[in-house]
């Protein structure tokens, strides 16, 4: 073990073989705990995601995707073409002193290359096969297509998003592809446990559909419990230069609404029975809103949420990506992490969503394109320059 | 495979070299003090695979799940039929559906002898989680330093709004305000309109989902040095991890991400189409050339493939109103079900923008087992939701029924740590332990 740095799972070897955002995404959070990562992509073209935006870089010369920079840092990078005899051949090899492979393909491809689990599993018993798809390896809607959009329309969260009059809502980003990933990640690490204690490996199969159904943590059991959930106003309130939620509602200590009404220079509506507990202020919260508001609009957002939440109730800002980079909070604690590439683009992405004693775990930026085949061709399994060469010839790297 | 429903696909590996019914985290014992949803969630997922979770509250400070003691008229808690009953502390939609397969124990650590139990417990504990302001268990005497020298083995969980640091570490958060302070509301929203929020408080289980993991790997690490360690989750930065390539594209292109409704700049035509039905959707999401192919043959359009305006990916994005309105036309005639299977069964990605009410019924869902039917003693039968993972060769556990506030006394008091009956009737009488809100009526 390395002196101060995470190296959790530093004596495992993790075979990425994933695509996109999910299967990745668990990846690079085993790699962030000290495994040996191994993205494994197709010679031609590569993971997808390096052809995805937003992309950095000058116009005119080759840029490189921001989503595949973050979400495959402290990976080593090999290709291999599964379909060609050598491929497949090395494939196997690579298999056997791995404990980990994560893949994305439909379900079915790699049982059809002889690289399913009933086959690895024979070759490599204490292997982790984990699987990330949109609906998993079985039931009727395995073979489906999928995407953000389609796993928060199927997980039942988006159903409540949005305006009652406007159509369903998704939340912005790839948001549901990683909390998908972090499923995966949570699985295989509960599989590897199982391994240490147990002494096996076995298949884990994780999917988009259920990973956002147990993230609607309302739509469901309401229903069951006899309220229709239903897409709603949001309750922000705008300030100078975007939007807070001030928390008057629920949450706030009793005794705060007095000292709030002197803050917005109103002490008469201390003992408003509109506004007095936080029943009659939930009761009437659109009145509460414009009151609010009155006092909100001249203030920075960020002043706001300092001062309420000094005063120990639950204010939230709306922070764009800028407002985090320059969060007091995130920098206090070297949350960002610059990325280094050699052509000294200035970026920075977020940092491990956990730590252990405060340890730091330094990243390596994502690997270019069959980065590492010498390393792990020739170093790994022992490959000559030739042998190497050969295979290239023939399409296999 | 799950519980009771193994599917053929994974009785054909071979179930006898393994013996199949031991569950992944046998012999794992949580002290679970969390209050709410993040916390909650990932014990919840952590019992479901087999942890003894000890849920921690006292009888003056329930889980806020619990609602009131004695709920006023017009509560805004969820109870069955709107009736709180007897003991509606025991009964509301968000204690039953966030707690089933733990233990529920009650023990004021205010007191002294709250304290010294309270530290018994951690000594036979492998895990102690809570989500506390950042200093409350220093506050109470029971922060990390005290409970390690207890137990130097005990892997210390703590998760929090900000992280265990910082000037913003003793703020507090819920899930809707993190969307906010995590940078999600900023991108949620129909074009060139005001942020929204989930209403789903989504990163309370994505930080529980996450945080299993994190248990694993603390564990892991114990195992390892053979003392205990210290895990700092920061609900806002586990969330913060949500939008990575957002960060670096401002970063290095000043560019800050907005709302686009449900457009994809990657994708197109993306977005929900309206079905037939009141407040019925199907979402389609197509990406690439044979996608696209498939959407206009599940059309029975062939001839919008050789479309200049939709001819590619870019085509398709700077006409994609005009493909909407002809992608409505279609879907209108349709169930968003019907919808969904015709155009999936030509390759084109698409699904059902499913409801509360129809997810329990979801025949996919309903194949791979993962609901579980609940009979819970004081809120009656419903539906729960389960993992979202399937291990095939360690089941999770059915699902069990959210247990009543102290309704282990007996058994975790009593049976693990050796107190007598006598003993408990004291501490109850003390007002240690109990199994009804001091504030009851």
């Amino acid at each position: 073990m390395i002196e101060n740095t995470l190296q959790v799972l530093a004596d495992i070897r993790v075979l990425d073989l994933s695509q996109g955002v999910a299967g990745p995404f668990c990846a690079k959070l085993l790699a962030g705990l000290g495994a040996e990562v191994i993205k494994v992509e197709p010679p031609d073209r590569g993971d997808i995601s390096r052809r995805s935006g937003p992309l950095l870089g000058v116009a005119g010369q080759p840029q490189q995707s921001a989503l595949f920079l973050y979400l495959n840092t402290s990976k080593k990078g090999i290709t291999l073409n599964l379909e060609n005899p050598a491929g497949l051949d090395t494939m196997h090899r690579l298999v056997q002193d791995s404990d980990i492979l994560i893949e994305s393909f439909p379900p079915g491809y790699l049982d059809g290359l002889d690289l399913g689990y009933s086959s690895l599993s024979k070759e490599n018993p204490g292997l982790i096969h984990t699987s990330v798809t949109p609906f998993g390896q079985w039931g009727p809607y395995c073979g489906y297509r999928g995407s953000d959009l389609i796993a928060q329309a199927v997980g039942a969260l988006m159903c409540t998003i949005g305006l009652p009059e406007r159509e369903p809502l998704k939340i912005g980003g790839e948001t549901a592809l990683y909390t998908t990933g972090m499923s995966a990640f949570s699985a295989t690490m509960i599989a590897l446990h199982v391994r240490d204690a147990q002494g096996f490996g076995q298949q884990v199969d994780v999917s988009a559909m259920e990973t956002i159904t147990v993230a609607q943590i309302h739509s469901s059991i309401h229903y069951q419990f006899g309220r229709v959930p239903a897409r709603r106003e949001s309750n922000l309130v705008q300030a100078k230069d975007g939007w807070v939620s001030p928390g008057l509602e629920t949450g706030a200590p009793e005794g705060t609404w007095p000292k709030v009404c002197e803050l917005m220079g109103t002490p008469e509506l201390a003992d408003d029975p509109r506004f007095n507990t936080s029943v009659a202020r939930r009761e009437n919260q659109q009145e509460l809103r414009d009151v609010v508001g009155r006092w909100a609009g001249e203030l920075p957002k960020e002043e706001i949420y300092h001062t309420l939440q000094g005063m120990r109730t639950i204010t939230g800002y709306v922070a764009t990506v800028e407002d985090l980079v320059n969060s007091q909070q995130l920098q206090s604690r070297d949350f960002f992490q610059p990325i280094e590439e050699p052509e000294a683009v200035v970026a920075a992405y977020p940092g491990h969503p956990f730590s252990i004693d405060g340890q730091p775990q330094p990243d390596v930026r994502a690997p270019r394109l069959g980065e590492h085949n010498e390393e792990i061709f020739c170093g790994r399994l022992g490959y000559s320059q030739s042998q190497l060469n050969e295979m290239i010839v023939k399409g296999a790297v | 495979m799950r519980g009771d429903n193994s599917p053929d696909s994974a009785a054909q590996e071979d179930p006898v070299s393994f013996p199949a019914s031991v569950p992944a985290l046998d012999g794992l014992r949580i002290l679970d003090l969390t209050q709410v949803a993040a916390g909650p969630y990932a014990t919840l997922l952590l019992a479901l695979m087999g942890a003894e979770v000890i849920k921690l509250e006292s009888c003056s400070r329930m889980d806020i799940n619990r609602g009131n003691a004695n709920p006023a008229p017009g509560d805004p808690r969820l109870y069955p039929n709107g009736e709180p009953g007897e003991n509606p502390w025991n009964r509301t939609a968000h204690h039953v559906h966030r707690n089933i397969n733990k233990l529920g124990v009650t023990l004021d650590l205010a007191t002294p002898q709250g304290k010294e139990l309270f530290l018994n417990l951690a000594r036979i504990s492998d895990v102690l989680m809570e989500n506390y302001r950042a200093s409350v268990m220093d506050r109470l005497g029971l922060g990390y330093h005290v409970v390690s020298e207890v137990n130097p083995q005990l892997v210390y969980v703590k998760i929090s709004s900000q992280g265990a640091t910082g000037p913003e570490k003793d703020y507090g958060s819920m899930g809707s305000t993190l969307e906010q302070t995590a940078g999600l509301a900023s991108v949620t929203g129909y074009e060139d309109q005001r942020p929204l929020m989930s209403n789903e408080t989504f990163p309370d289980p994505v930080v529980g989902i996450l945080t299993v993991g994190a248990v694993m790997a603390g564990l892991r690490c114990r195992n390892q040095n053979g003392r205990g360690c210290f895990v700092d989750l920061s609900q806002r930065e586990a969330t913060i991890n949500l939008m990575g390539e957002h960060y670096l594209d401002y970063s290095a292109n000043s560019v800050v991400a907005k709302p686009m409704g449900n457009r994809h700049p990657d994708r197109a035509p993306q977005g929900v189409y309206p079905c037939d039905g009141e407040d019925m959707w199907v979402a389609i999401s197509v990406a690439s050339d044979p996608e696209w192919q498939g959407l206009c043959r599940a059309l029975n359009q062939p001839d919008l493939v050789q479309d200049l305006r939709f001819v590619s990916l870019d085509a398709r994005r700077r006409n994609q109103d005009a493909l909407d309105e002809i992608i409505t036309g279609w879907t209108r005639e349709r169930d968003h079900y019907q919808a969904m299977h015709l155009l999936q069964a030509q390759g084109a990605p698409a699904g059902a923008v499913v409801k509360g009410s129809e997810t329990i019924e979801d025949p996919h869902l309903e194949a791979r087992g993962f609901w579980d039917v609940v009979d819970h003693p004081e809120a009656g039968v419903y539906k729960q939701t389960t993992t979202p993972w399937i291990l095939s060769k360690s089941p999770r556990k059915k699902a069990a029924a959210a247990r009543g506030l102290g309704e282990d006394n007996g058994y975790v008091l009593g049976e693990l740590l050796g107190l007598s009956q006598k003993q408990l009737e004291e501490l109850e009488t003390a007002g240690v332990i109990g199994t009804r809100p001091t504030d009851a009526a």
